[in-house]
């Protein structure tokens, strides 16, 4: 079986696409996007949390690592069009995830996102996110509605971690974009150094 | 200017409040004021982000997020960012 990189973010959804995966007999490592200062402690513990569950379950150990996002988000506030701050922060995110399977020698790369949940998980703004990258996504919940979802996280355990109290991602912009063009978004991405940006997030990787 | 009551925020993580009516804020003001009194400052243009216990964030259009889960620390903080928004710009 193959190597997997999940991005894990503490939410409801990304445990739920974990466990699905690796009931299908792969491996996986998880990397969690530490979003601080636009949030706060919290979902870091819960992702902890998930993948000991999900370890218990599954009888294998599940790496963490994490990876600083704050500085991004700050550099994308400061520098490109708030509208489509979640699609920059999203293609970050697979970057990010493709450069730690390059590390661990995986092959794929996996998400919770599920059609139409939130402003970046529109097709056409999950098409503009998915291109930044080469390797296939795998996206187990993509037809699932949230009552679905949430009923397997409580089947699992991860339900009641993923909603304790915590902080919402205070990046997220009052009104995001539902819909995108890539050439948009790759004018957006000229305006920063991408590959800068990216080399100093890997090289601050911390294997947990 | 005024606000409505701060509150805790619907993930229950920390404690925000609104201004009672819509505001723009001239946050590179608000900064400075802000390092003058001795605060560090993130600014990310739209928003600024004052680490510290608890830390604080108060975006352009007014809204301020204090993450803490303690009401009392929450208010304090809440009233210090009121003072600094507040406060008289100095000269120069």
């Amino acid at each position: 079986m193959t190597k997997g990189i999940v991005l894990m973010s503490g939410g409801i959804d990304s445990p739920v696409a974990a466990d699905m995966v690796l009931s299908r007999g792969h491996d996986l490592v998880a990397v969690h996007m530490d979003n601080r200062p636009f949030t706060d402690e919290t979902p870091l513990e819960k992702v902890r949390d998930h993948l000991q569950l999900l370890e218990a379950r599954h009888g294998r150990r599940l790496p963490l690592y994490v990876l600083p996002h704050g500085k991004t988000q700050v550099t994308l506030m400061r520098n490109t069009d708030r509208h489509v701050g979640c699609i920059l922060c999203r293609r970050f995110m697979w970057r990010s995830a493709e450069k730690m399977a390059e590390r661990e020698g995986a092959s794929f790369l996996v998400t919770g996102e599920a059609l139409g949940q939130v402003a970046s998980q529109t097709l056409s703004n999950m098409r503009s996110a998915t291109v930044a990258v080469r390797l296939p996504i795998v996206r187990p919940l993509i037809g699932f509605d949230k009552h679905e979802i949430e009923a397997r996280a409580k089947e699992l355990g991860t339900y009641a971690v993923s909603t304790r109290p915590g902080l919402c991602c205070q990046a997220v912009p009052d009104r995001p974009a539902t819909r995108s063009r890539l050439l948009q978004i790759q004018g957006e991405e000229e305006k920063i150094d991408v590959d800068r940006i990216l080399e100093e997030v890997v090289r601050h990787a911390e294997l947990l | 200017m005024s606000y409505r009551a701060l509150q805790l925020c619907s993930s229950g993580g920390a404690y925000e409040a609104l201004p009672d009516r819509p505001v723009q804020l001239d946050l590179a003001d608000v900064r400075g004021r802000a390092e003058r009194a001795g605060r560090k400052v993130v600014d990310a243009r739209v928003m600024l982000i004052l680490p510290g216990e608890p830390e604080v964030t108060l975006t352009r259009g007014g809204k301020i997020v204090v993450k803490t889960r303690d009401a009392e620390a929450a208010q304090r903080s809440f009233q210090a960012m009121i003072s600094l928004i507040e406060s008289p710009t100095s000269p120069g």
